[in-house]
């Protein structure tokens, strides 16, 4: 045997040592292994990196109380965790417990996978905690009896006014005090028309920070009805939308467009005077050694007298509706310890979150922290967020409006009234209950006849193959591992797709869907936004498709010769490729900041072009998509073409120059087409990564910004699923594109005969 | 006489070409490194200094000492090397006969591989997770191992069976003629020939392990079992991201790639033209 046998022998058993090897680690199936009689219980949460340090500590002084529970900390991110709890809860397992804000909970309770806790939650108990505190929802099934789905063990997430002491002395009592102030504060210091230091800055992609105007100048985002129906066309609306638009137009203390990182990184260097942000970044400024800043209320609209009113949050512990009796009686002995008076105080002590309990509300600790007062004081001004699943499509209908207003495209007027329209359609939707029609028996037979067809037109190929089996048993036995691997991991989620895109899964029938039919197909395809979804999405993919390719053969070409310094050029090259994209698609968010933003500075002091508005206008950011998956991309089809270029017999060259062939002859009429049979797969698979690349849309324009203009079809149905819960749609929209790619793989491969080889 | 001059003009446009897009990869990874090393937390400056005037390696202390980051590290090692092991053995043998057999669903297999790309990975997380569940393989690396292996496996196979496309199959008769076996010629022939190809296989099931979170998520429930790309999304919570860690483990992050492709692109030049067959 030679070497390299050896080696792949080597490999294949490296294989199957690692498949039991690995199998063998960490077999701990949930929480449920219990090490010596040990409850073990797993907590999913929200905690930032600061908070969990303390909970880390609490976590560690609970074992210490006590020797027969475990706690296992896990953080999700708030859509992980919402997704996650979701689809455990469909398995019928997850977390005994999770910790979050009180956001999610309408719709969990709606779905039916938290768990009253009040068989553990003496009644007298309630008292003890602020109203807030305690989270009472209709149980779905019995609406008369409210069930307890979380206790808080903080409130607050809200926001309030945090100032630069250097730039303001004392802060703005009422708006009219803070338009005068923030004029003052914003200075053009080299007189050159550019801003060098900004009044106020805010972030204006999320309409949460939208909510202390309207609450100051009287609505809300509900009617007062107590049931969720937007009042987003309200008067007191759309004067507070006329009020954020007169200080970026008339009183021009704001900058041209801010996101949430410009505006931090705006008033952490000192560009800005005043801030408008929550009570999660408070700590970060507070603890900024080069900055001497304060937390101030919101300032009382002069308008109408009333306090700019900030939404707050509950944070608090819910329970899984699948743990079982023990895990949850061990579960709740865990949520007592962490909502005692004593872990609040430590919580309230470190990092300044205020307490649920109203024995804590007179502690010293607090009366005597400012910071820890002008939050409480804040917060009384602040209005509670509604527990409602619905709440989610006031945010979807808010967003693109809001961004679109404060980037001068519409009126107030003009956005509060689409607000009103998208939130009365979104909710119409979120609320959808399709029943099962007749094309749901029809497609059950039509799948049953098929299936029986299929199988009697294929009967001949068992034959067929049993023949070809003693011809080619090398092939058989060479190709079958891979795919057994393949068909392991596709066929069940394939055809839960497939049935799922029949269903009518959702918000109102999550655990409980059943087939219904068409209808999910009906409504894709009556949509007149798909098929701009789908155009714009064909472009994307052709256009990065062919720059990936053009940009990696130029570079495999040029690198293909005897250079000086080649591996350092080569290395240098693929790090687009090396690099998380997740951080490189970030930092090309930041490169395209307006003001800030490499971009434009380079474009500017290079080539004295003006700047380009390039995030807050649909066009130039979905061209911003495209730059950044390009540059993302470009490396690995350099690595293939370079690879390609090696088997390439040289005397074919050698041939060519004695017969003086011009260079990009012998590129065009050699090296192309002996690159076919390497490249094609690569062209083809990278046009289906293209096309289902979400990261790079998701993060460069933060989620199909500005207002859902920049989304390829995957983004839609993401946006569909996870904002709006629409499985049942999602799932027949990805059978869409699934067909689609289908489609274009059977074209692509027929036309250039990609599955035969060259010789 | 003039193809001194003219070569000169050739390498001098090659290195310009070059450097320019040299510039242009690494210019975002230079930003990303200051970010890493400003203190208090900042993504965006108003600064474009490269090296912040108050640079500090905090965000690396910190990685190391207050985050389980060589346990990560280890883990992902763990993962993606054995991803690379099996999928470059898969695909070397499962590319061969795609390539030189004309089995019966030989064309059927080939799409059906692709088949696996074609969902919008999004969907697949909700059955995903339950199959997971179904199948006991919840905070497993086994878990990773198979879905890691059956993502890279269409493109590795398909890329497998283009680099033995492009071997001249009269290399194989000749050796079938001298005695060779089928199984030895494509040992001893066609595998060799193939190196460029497994290089770019390797490196790719390694870059599919190493940077894939999405499935990582729903797998893992513990945080010692976390992969790199797991941890460094756990520095990311919504508007109050750790971006100096987040910053930091991503360069450190591509320190063992970068070194991987180091390692393997020396057989990046080689097959056809290094063993000196001749057609």
């Amino acid at each position: 045997m030679n070497r390299s046998s050896s080696v792949l022998l080597v490999c294949l058993a490296c294989g199957v040592i690692a498949v039991i090897g690995l199998g063998a680690t960490g077999c701990s199936n949930w929480s449920t292994a219990s090490r010596s009689g040990q409850q073990v219980i797993t907590l999913w949460h929200q905690m930032t990196v600061g908070e969990r340090k303390v909970l880390d500590q609490e976590v560690a002084r609970f074992h210490a109380s006590q020797s027969q529970i475990r706690v296992n900390t896990l953080y999700k991110e708030t859509e992980e965790l919402r997704s996650g709890f979701q689809a455990a809860a469909l398995a019928g397992t997850g977390p005994e417990l999770i910790f979050g804000p009180s956001d999610s909970l309408g719709a969990f309770v709606t779905m039916g996978v938290v768990q009253d806790m009040s068989p553990w939650f003496d009644q007298s108990r309630v008292a003890e905690f602020i109203p807030q505190g305690l989270t009472f929802l209709a149980s779905p099934t019995e609406p008369e009896r409210p069930v307890l789905v979380q206790i808080g063990d903080r409130v607050g997430n809200h926001l309030a006014l945090v100032y630069n002491r250097d730039l303001i002395s004392s802060p703005p009592a009422t708006t009219d005090e803070l338009v005068t102030l923030a004029v003052k504060t914003t200075i053009d210091r080299d007189h050159d028309g550019k801003t060098d230091q900004y009044g106020l800055v805010w972030n204006f992609v999320e309409p949460f920070f939208a909510v202390p105007f309207i609450t100051g100048y009287g609505g809300w985002v509900f009617d007062e009805s107590g049931d969720p129906v937007p009042a987003l066309d309200s008067p007191a609306c759309i004067a507070a939308l006329e009020f954020l638009v007169s200080l970026q137009t008339e009183h021009h203390v704001l900058p041209a467009n801010c996101d949430y990182e410009t505006a931090d990184a705006l008033f952490k260097s000192g560009s800005a005077a005043m801030i408008i942000n929550g009570d999660w970044s408070w700590g970060d400024y507070l603890s900024n050694p080069q900055m001497n800043v304060a937390i101030a209320p919101l300032p009382i609209v002069s308008a109408t007298g009333k306090p700019m009113g900030p939404m707050v949050a509950t944070k608090g512990y819910s329970l899984n509706v699948h743990a079982r009796a023990e895990e949850s009686a061990a579960a709740m002995e865990f949520v007592d310890f962490m909502t005692s008076a004593e872990t609040q105080r430590n919580f309230m002590a470190k990092l300044k979150t205020l307490p649920s309990r109203k024995s804590l509300l007179d502690d010293p600790l607090l009366k005597e922290d400012p910071t820890l007062m002008a939050s409480a004081l804040q917060m009384n001004n602040g209005r509670a967020m509604p527990v409602v699943a619905e709440l989610r499509a006031i945010w979807d209908s808010m967003r693109p409006h809001y961004q679109a207003l404060l980037a001068g495209n519409v009126t107030p007027a003009e956005a509060a009234r689409l607000m009103q329209a998208d939130a009365v359609s979104t909710i119409a939707r979120l609320n959808q209950d399709i029943q099962p029609n007749s094309t749901g028996l029809i497609l059950k037979l039509v799948a049953l006849i098929l299936t029986v067809t299929l199988l009697w037109f294929q009967r001949g190929a068992w034959g067929q193959l049993a023949h070809d089996w003693n011809q080619n048993r090398l092939a058989y036995l060479l190709i079958a591992p891979s795919l057994a691997v393949i068909v392991l991991t596709i066929v069940y989620p394939f055809f839960y797709n497939v049935v799922l895109s029949f269903s009518n899964m959702s918000l109102r029938n999550f655990q409980n869907w059943q087939v219904t039919g068409w209808q999910n197909y009906q409504q894709i395809f009556t949509e007149q936004k798909f098929f701009v979804v789908l155009l714009k999405t064909v472009v994307w993919t052709v256009v990065c498709v062919f720059l990936h390719v053009v940009i990696g053969l130029l570079l495999a070409v040029a690198l293909n010769a005897p250079l000086r310094g080649k591996s350092i050029y080569r290395v240098l090259l693929i790090l687009p490729w090396a690099i998380p994209a997740y951080i490189t698609a970030l930092t090309w968010r930041g490169m395209f900041d307006y003001e800030y933003g490499a971009v434009n500075l380079i474009a500017n002091q290079f080539f004295g072009l003006p700047p380009i508005n390039w995030l807050s206008d649909a066009t130039n950011a979905f061209i911003a998509c495209i730059i950044t998956n390009v540059w993302l991309g470009f490396p690995f089809m350099m690595v293939i073409a370079l690879g390609g270029m090696q088997g390439i017999p040289r005397e074919l060259y050698e041939a060519a120059k004695m017969d003086r062939v011009p260079r990009w002859k012998q590129f065009w009429y050699i090296t192309l087409p002996m690159l076919k049979p390497v490249l094609l797969p690569a062209v083809t698979l990278g046009t289906i990564w293209t096309f289902n690349n979400l990261n790079v849309i998701w993060l460069v324009s933060n989620s199909g910004e500005p207002s859902d203009k920049t989304h390829i079809l995957v983004s839609y149905v993401y946006k569909a699923v996870f904002n709006l819960y629409q499985y049942g749609y999602g799932a027949a929209l990805s059978m869409v594109i699934f067909v689609l790619l289908l489609l274009f793989s059977l074209l692509f491969m027929w036309r250039t005969k990609a599955t035969e080889g060259i010789h | 006489m003039a193809e001194a001059p003219k070569s000169r003009w050739i390498a001098a446009t090659r290195h310009a070409v070059l450097m320019l897009f040299v510039l242009i990869s690494v210019y975002p990874v230079i930003n990303v490194f200051s970010v890493s090393l400003r203190p208090g937390n900042r993504l965006r400056s108003t600064d474009l200094a490269v090296i912040p005037a108050d640079w500090t390696l905090d965000s690396y202390q910190k990685l190391f000492t207050e985050q389980p980051f060589l346990q990560w590290l280890g883990n992902s090692l763990l993962v993606s090397l054995a991803v690379t092991v099996l999928g470059v053995g898969l695909a070397a043998t499962g590319g061969y006969a795609l390539s030189r057999y004309r089995f019966v669903g030989r064309k059927a297999s080939m799409l059906a591989i692709l088949t696996t790309q074609m969902f919008p990975a999004t969907m697949l997380l909700l059955p995903l997770y339950v199959m997971i569940a179904y199948l006991h393989l919840v905070n497993t690396f086994l878990g990773l191992l198979i879905f890691y292996t059956a993502t890279a496996l269409p493109f590795c196979l398909w890329q497998m069976k283009g680099f033995y496309d492009t071997i001249p199959i009269s290399l194989e008769e000749a050796a079938r003629m001298d005695g060779c076996s089928r199984w030895q010629t494509f040992v001893r022939v066609s595998l060799p020939l193939a190196v460029p190809g497994l290089v770019i296989t390797a490196l790719f099931s390694f870059m599919t392990a190493w940077s894939e979170y999405i499935v990582a998520a729903q797998v893992l429930q513990e945080r010692d079992m976390f992969t790199l790309p797991l941890g460094l999304k756990s520095f990311q919570a919504s508007m109050s991201t750790e971006w100096g860690l987040y910053a930091a483990a991503s360069i450190l992050v591509s320190i063992p790639v970068v070194i991987v492709f180091m390692l393997l692109s020396r057989y990046l030049v080689s097959g056809l033209n290094m063993g000196g067959v001749k057609e």
